[in-house]
């Protein structure tokens, strides 16, 4: 499931909606990106996250589907934001759901590399009397 | 054809998107050689190879003819996550 959205999440609940779907799942592995309130030695104090969204649903299937096929996924899940967030703020899940956990582990991390190789977002960070796109 | 800017490609273009209507423009190569004519300070960007391009959603690298339906974006590296 990809979810590409501006509301802030639950990741405990949006885990366990899918889990409770699959009895077969053994492990589950998460990553949680979140804004750090400091980014080359300057003082981060929110972040804008621009979106290019019908690209960001396409190029994350994508990813997904390229996971699927390297290990053996139950399912998926990524939740990736858009739009103000403040220090503190989540960014993004990924989670992936296996039998066992070397599947869940490794296909996560793959996710992760490809989202901020491809996915189309950009971060545009405000300190405190300027801003920089990253 | 619909031309989407993304990022700081914004503040050169002052567009968001804009919408062509050019017989001239046959692939993606007359396109880049539109933009930097009409906004010359991207040119050192498609230079350094900083700029990315994607039609219908999916990155393109190379040369490939654009149809009149076609949605181009244009944006620098990505850096969501």
């Amino acid at each position: 499931m990809i979810k590409i959205q501006k509301e802030d999440f639950n990741s405990d609940k949006e885990i366990h909606n899918i889990k409770k779907l699959h009895i077969n799942v053994g492990a589950v592995t998460s990553f949680i990106g979140y804004v750090r309130d400091n980014n080359n030695n300057q003082n981060v104090q929110s972040i804008n996250l621009e979106v290019y969204k019908a690209m960001a649903y396409k190029q994350l299937e994508k990813i997904i589907s390229e996971a699927n096929s390297k290990w053996k996924l139950i399912d998926s899940l990524i939740i990736h934001r858009y739009g103000n967030l403040t220090v503190n703020s989540k960014i993004v899940l990924v989670s992936c759901f296996s039998k066992h956990r070397k599947d869940s582990f490794e296909s996560c991390n793959y996710i992760m590399d490809y989202l901020k190789k491809d996915a189309p977002f950009w971060k545009n960070e405000f300190y405190i009397n300027k801003n920089e796109w990253l | 054809m619909k031309i989407k800017y993304f990022a700081w490609i914004k503040d050169i273009t002052n567009f968001n998107e804009e919408l062509l209507n050019s017989n001239e423009i046959k692939n993606l190569d007359n396109l880049k050689m539109y933009i930097i004519s009409k906004y010359p300070d991207l040119k050192k960007h498609l230079d350094q190879q900083i700029l990315r391009f994607a039609v219908n959603q999916e990155y393109i690298v190379e040369n490939i003819d654009l149809n009149k339906d076609d949605e181009i974006a244009v944006f620098p590296p990505v850096s969501g996550g």
